[in-house]
C-alpha cells in the first residue's frame, strides 16, 4: 500500500462526496443525463420483462375486491364524443382481410371478464373488473401476417399507441366495452379501450378507433413515449 | 481531535503514528459505490414519488425540486429503474462475500444479551454497532424487494401479495407496499447515522476513512 494509491483513493473519495452532495444540492444540472440513463438500462430491462412475462396468465382478483373509486381519469384532451350507431373499428396493416367492425361485431365475439390490478406510471392502482373481447381474437378475425411484430392503436383524440406482438396476443389483453360489469363510461375510454394486467396504463388507450399491424415501428411509438416515457411498460 | 477516539480504541492502534490500517478494497468499494447509489435512488424515487404522493395522493404535498433527481416523471424512472441494477448487483456481492469472509463481525442474537445485560460501555457500543450495520444489510434487500413489487407486480404478485397484512388497518397491499418502500428511506437515513456516530466513537475520522477511502 504505498503512499501515491491512497491519495488516489482519498482523490476519489473527495470526488464521490463532491459528486454525492452536488446530486443532492444541484439534482438539476443531471437531469439533462436522465434519457442517457434510461437507453442505457432500457434495452435489458425490456428483455427481463419480456422474459417475465412469457410465464403464462397473470393470478386475477376476486370479484369483491373492485375498488372503483381507486380508478382515476387520465386524458391528454378532454373526453372524444363518440356516437356509438357509427363507430367502427379499423384493423388494418399487414393483415389478410381489413376490417371495419361496428360494436356488434364485437359483441358476437366471446366475451371475457378480468379482474386485474390497474397500474398507472404515476404510483396509484386499483382493482378493476374489465370485460369485452380478447384484441388476440380481433386481430386474429382480420389475419394477422407473422411479419407483424407491432401493433399500432389509434384513438379518437388523437393518442398514440403501439405494443409488441406477445403482449397484444396475449389472452390477458382485451378490448374492452365494460367497466365492473356496467357500460364503459365515456371517461373511461366508451365505447371501446384497452385494458391488460401486463401493461402501465398510458400503453391501455382509450377511445380505440384503429388497429394497425406493422413490421417495425416508424418514428412515432406512441404519445408519451416520443416524450420520454419507456416503451414496454411491462408489469 | 484525532487522538480522543484513539484513546478508547484498543491497545494495538494506541500509536497516533501507526498508518490507517484501511479495510480490504472491496468492503471500501461497497461502500463508496452504495453511497453514491442510494443518493440516487432516494432522489429519483422521490422525484417518482411527486406524480403522485403516497400521501395525500393527487392533492398530496410534493417533495421540493432541490431532493429531486430526473426532472419529470419519466426521468426519475429513467435514473431509478437505470440504477437499480447496479445497486442490486452492488448489494448481492457486497452481502455474499460478508457471509464467506466477515460472517463473525455480522450481527448475532448475543449482541442484544450485550446491549440488555453488560455494563462495558465499550462493548456494549461494539454490540450496538454490528447491529445498526448489519440491520442497515436487511434494510437495503428490504428496499430492493418492495421495490420489485412495485416495478413488476403482475409477475411477482404473490410479492405484493405479502403486503396485505396492511388491510387490518384499513390500508390496500399497494399502499403498503407504498409507505413500506417510501419508508426505507428516512430508515436507512436513521441507522446511517448511528453507523457513522458509532464508527467515530470507536475508531474516530481514522476508521471512516479506513472504511471509504
Amino acid at each position: 500500500m504505498t503512499c501515491s494509491s491512497r491519495l488516489t483513493r482519498r482523490r476519489l473519495l473527495g470526488l464521490g462526496l463532491g459528486g454525492g452532495s452536488s446530486l443532492v444540492l444541484g439534482g438539476c444540472a443531471l437531469n439533462g443525463f436522465s434519457t442517457a440513463v434510461g437507453q442505457a438500462s432500457e434495452p435489458l430491462n425490456e428483455r427481463v420483462e419480456a422474459l417475465l412475462q412469457g410465464r403464462g396468465p397473470v393470478p386475477e382478483f376476486r370479484r369483491d375486491q373492485v375498488d372503483p373509486a381507486a380508478l382515476l381519469v387520465n386524458s391528454i384532451n378532454g373526453t372524444p364524443e363518440i356516437d356509438p350507431g357509427r363507430y367502427r373499428l379499423a384493423v388494418e396493416g399487414l393483415v389478410r382481410r381489413p376490417l371495419q367492425l361496428e360494436l356488434a361485431a364485437l359483441a358476437a365475439l366471446p366475451q371475457h371478464e378480468i379482474v386485474i390490478r390497474h397500474v398507472c406510471v404515476e404510483g396509484w392502482s386499483a382493482i378493476v373488473a374489465w370485460s369485452g373481447v380478447r384484441l388476440a381474437d380481433v386481430l386474429t378475425l382480420a389475419g394477422p401476417s407473422p411479419l407483424g411484430s407491432y401493433v399500432y392503436i389509434r384513438s379518437a383524440d388523437g393518442y398514440l399507441e403501439s405494443w409488441d406482438r406477445a403482449s397484444a396476443l396475449h389472452p390477458q389483453t382485451l378490448l374492452a366495452t365494460h367497466l365492473n360489469g356496467a357500460p364503459l363510461p365515456a371517461a373511461h375510454g366508451a365505447p371501446v379501450r384497452l385494458a391488460s394486467p401486463i401493461k402501465l396504463g398510458y400503453k391501455l388507450s382509450k377511445w380505440v378507433t384503429g388497429l394497425q399491424v406493422v413490421a417495425s415501428l416508424g418514428e412515432r411509438r406512441g404519445t408519451w413515449e416520443d416524450q420520454g416515457y419507456e416503451w414496454f411498460a411491462g408489469l | 481531535m484525532r487522538a480522543a477516539p484513539d484513546a478508547t480504541a484498543s491497545p494495538a492502534t494506541t500509536a497516533s503514528v501507526t498508518p490507517i490500517r484501511f479495510g480490504p478494497l472491496w468492503t471500501r468499494a461497497f461502500h463508496g459505490f452504495n453511497l453514491l447509489v442510494l443518493l440516487v435512488m432516494a432522489a429519483s424515487g422521490l422525484q417518482i414519488y411527486n406524480a403522485n404522493p403516497v400521501f395525500g395522493g393527487r392533492g398530496g404535498a410534493t417533495v421540493p425540486q432541490l431532493f429531486t433527481l430526473g426532472g419529470w416523471l419519466a426521468g426519475g424512472r429513467d435514473w431509478h429503474f437505470g440504477f437499480m441494477g447496479p445497486y442490486a448487483l452492488n448489494l448481492g456481492v457486497w452481502i455474499a462475500l460478508l457471509f464467506l469472509q466477515r460472517r463473525r463481525r455480522l450481527a448475532v442474537g448475543g449482541d442484544l444479551t450485550t446491549l440488555r445485560a453488560s455494563l462495558n460501555p465499550a462493548k456494549r457500543r461494539l454490540s450496538a454497532h454490528r447491529l445498526i450495520y448489519s440491520l442497515m444489510l436487511v434494510l437495503l434487500g428490504f428496499s430492493l424487494i418492495s421495490g420489485l413489487a412495485l416495478y413488476k407486480p403482475a409477475q411477482f404478485w404473490w410479492l405484493v401479495a405479502l403486503f396485505s397484512v396492511g388491510e387490518t388497518f384499513g390500508s390496500t397491499s399497494w399502499q403498503t407496499l407504498r409507505i413500506c418502500h417510501l419508508a426505507t428511506i428516512p430508515a436507512i437515513a436513521l441507522l446511517l447515522v448511528g453507523h457513522v456516530l458509532l464508527a467515530w466513537r470507536i475508531g474516530g475520522l481514522r476508521l471512516l476513512r479506513a472504511m471509504v477511502a
